[in-house]
């Protein structure tokens, strides 16, 4: 390929559309700008929360101001002003139908391919929430959840319907005080979704998260629960979406999860924040928090994630194994391009006997991208005959990109075993050339390559997420030979 | 002496370390040595590095070894072994390709016993146009005795795209069906591990020069059977 065509691959490829970067116009109502305890207690109010729930946001908010921002990442991140930002948007609700969508939020979520209403094509298969901004606008399949025992809902809802659980669980996996942003979203938090799947039930459905930032100079801080009780079962996927935008907005979310004695919970993520610009304007500031605990024996939490939006990403999705012989696996596909900055990876804590973790990283950097891998492995001394392998593969695509991994490995146990291994190299000219040779064109021949190189960690996406992943891929990349 | 340099997520252009051993182009080095103390090498073009740093119990404590390959078609092959029985244990080693074309290849093994904590810090740095560059890092940890701790931290900073690296590391235990294999033929338990944990070292004990090779060998098996 002469030097000419890859240019213009790489500008078609630069100016392609994030085609889900529109905005929707929807009357909006918002707490003014800034940070402060009125500020909190304004949006407590508005949730109409126990005077318990509003406690736990001003400790934490006091927790807060006494913190930094973390500087350790390999991440350049700009300066935020935690004054500049709106922490509460809302679409206001028509007074007439109270109960009803607004109609262009449907369309908005219909735009995206979220489908608010029960239809046939879907029906049976996904349960959805849909958070807009800073509220939680439809839960689907709640009727046909309910009859089985589960609880899924918004977080504001759970808290009015099911305070005794949310109680018992909130900041039970992430304290209020864990981190920086998680101490931010504890003071701050919106919505997001509740889950509770009773003791030996086994969900009968895909449960959805779907979360959009919409309105300007605001940040989202979700909040999402899940609790799998004895013996049960869930698959849990997250999608989300921003509109285009010259400026960073901030998006500080918290994800907690208990996987008690036996239970199975699988959660994926499609991260498609609006990345910015090929100049690396604006774009979400992804700074996440989600962990889980596996707390009873034989428990199971397996992470999946790909990861392509986004202008940077700080996000650790970590395992406490806790419960003897309880096992977790994260398989996670990172792209980043043009000016993408992502640090990103998982924390497998070993404590109790036999227990077992798998990692599988890969990642994926063009442009003027950075993408690096930042895990950790520990084994307490407790963890008798603890297992954890670790692969963390980085392929490069063009000169100007970085791929780095940063693993840390700790055992205090000498019955444990540790396998950590990492490659970085770029994709290969003789596998490209085969391609080409065979009439597949250099465009797809990435397509194809990269699909392969990704595909450990896309097949194990549950089906409605597979095929969009997929494509997120395909579109991420096309172009971008180096 | 140690400059804050602060990371913003992009590459870090720092000095070669004062005093570093500076190895001239096209000539080769080779050292076989104690390890305590810091210690920097750098490589013109064409120059070869042949490191080899042994620490046994006792005479371990913290090291921290710089090797910056200068010019093109420069190679550094570092290896070390270590065996802790006490005490803490560290041992940094920091690899900046600074051009491209260069090999750099690390193997370091450590059995860590008794109440001896270790603690490697490898690290690879690739600047931006260091094409060709190939650089692999291994380190291997044997974790012996309940109260003994390991850390291991291989890191990996790439900025050039058309390289070869990889890194691997793990920590672990000596292998039971190995031992089984070796007791069910008539060998002792006790010997068959002290067998089991030479054969882990040995990798290393090949980058010694074949002068030294017997006094390392003796000196290593000496110290597995105290364990």
């Amino acid at each position: 390929m002469d030097a000419n065509e890859e240019k213009d691959l790489l500008r078609n490829f630069t100016q392609q559309e994030y085609k889900e970067g529109f905005v929707t116009e929807v009357e909006q109502e918002y707490v003014p700008k800034g940070l402060n305890e009125d500020i909190i207690r304004t949006i407590s109010a508005r949730k109409g929360e126990p005077e318990w729930l509003l406690a736990f946001r001003l400790d934490a908010f006091r927790k807060w101001q006494a913190m930094e921002q973390p500087r350790w990442g390999h991440l350049d991140l700009p300066e935020i002003d935690y004054q500049d930002i709106i922490y509460y948007a809302a679409p206001k609700k028509d007074k007439d139908r109270p109960k009803e969508i607004d109609p262009a939020l449907a369309e908005t979520f219909e735009k995206l391919g979220i489908p608010l209403k029960e239809r046939e094509a879907l029906a049976g298969v996904v349960a959805v929430d849909a958070v807009f901004d800073s509220v939680s606008v439809a839960t689907t399949f709640r009727q046909a959840l309910s009859e089985k025992g589960i609880i899924f809902c918004s977080f504001s809802e759970a808290v009015r319907e099911h305070p005794e659980l949310v109680r018992k669980y909130l900041a039970s996996v992430v304290p209020s005080g864990d981190n920086y942003f998680a101490a931010l979203n504890s003071a701050v938090f919106s919505d997001g979704s509740f889950c509770y799947v009773p003791k030996g039930v086994k969900c009968p459905m895909e449960l959805s998260s779907y979360f959009r930032i919409n309105a300007a100079g605001t940040g989202q801080f979700e909040r999402t629960l899940i609790v799998a009780d004895e013996g049960s079962q869930l698959s849990y996927m997250e999608g989300c979406t921003a509109p285009m935008r010259d400026e960073n907005q901030l998006h500080a979310a918290v994800v907690e999860i208990v996987v008690e004695k036996d239970a199975d919970v699988k959660y994926s993520t499609v991260q498609n924040w609006y990345p910015g610009d090929a100049q690396g304007r604006g774009g979400i500031l992804n700074l996440v928090t989600k962990r889980g605990v596996c707390r009873g024996s034989g428990s199971h939490l397996s992470w999946t994630q790909v990861e392509t939006g986004s202008a940077i990403t700080w996000k650790y999705p970590s395992t406490i194994l806790q419960g003897d012989y309880s096992s977790s696996e994260f398989y996670s596909v990172a792209v980043t391009n043009n000016r993408q900055q992502a640090d990103t990876g998982t924390k497998m804590i070993h404590i109790g006997r036999g227990t077992r973790s798998r990692i599988v990283s890969k990642g994926i950097s063009a442009g003027r991208s950075q993408n690096s891998y930042r895990g950790m492995v520990r084994f307490n001394p407790g963890a008798v005959g603890a297992r954890n392998y670790s692969q963390c593969d980085s392929l490069l695509i063009g000169s100007e990109c970085g791929a780095h991994t940063f693993p840390l490995i700790q055992s205090r146990c000498p019955s444990a075993v540790v396998e950590h291994e990492a490659t970085t190299s770029k994709i290969s000219e003789d596998q490209l050339f085969y391609c080409n040779q065979r009439g597949i064109p250099p465009e797809d021949a990435v397509g194809l390559i990269v699909g392969g190189y990704a595909r450990e960690v896309l097949s194990r996406l549950p089906m409605e997420f597979a095929t969009e992943a997929r494509k997120l891929l395909q579109v991420s990349l096309e172009g971008s030979i180096g | 002496m140690k400059e804050k340099i602060i990371d913003r997520g992009h590459y870090v252009e720092v000095p070669v370390p004062a005093g570093a051993v500076v190895v001239p182009a096209g000539r080769s080095l080779a050292v076989c040595d104690a390890l305590p103390g810091p210690r920097a090498y750098a490589l013109e073009a064409g120059a070869s590095l042949d490191l080899c740093l042994l620490a046994f119990p006792g005479e371990s404590a913290g090291t921290e070894l710089t090797v910056d390959l200068l010019g093109e078609g420069a190679s550094a092959s570092l290896s070390g072994l270590y065996v802790c029985s006490e005490g803490e244990f560290s041992l940094k080693v920091t690899v900046r390709h600074r051009v491209g074309g260069c090999t750099s290849n690390q193997l370091f093994n450590g059995i860590v016993a008794g109440s001896a904590r270790s603690a490697f810090d490898g690290r690879i740095i690739v600047a931006p146009d260091a094409q060709k560059t190939k650089a692999y890092q291994t380190n291997h940890n044997l974790l012996l005795g309940v109260e003994a701790r390991a850390e291991t931290r291989p890191q990996l900073e790439i900025y050039a795209d058309d390289v070869e690296c990889s890194h691997g590391a793990t920590v672990g235990r000596l292998d039971e069906a190995g031992q089984f294999y070796m007791q069910s033929r008539g060998i002792p338990e006790r010997e068959a591990r002290v067998l089991q944990m030479i054969s882990f070292l040995s990798p290393v004990l090949e980058h010694v020069p074949e002068g030294r090779r017997e006094e390392v060998a003796a000196r290593i098996e000496q110290t597995v059977r105290s364990l």
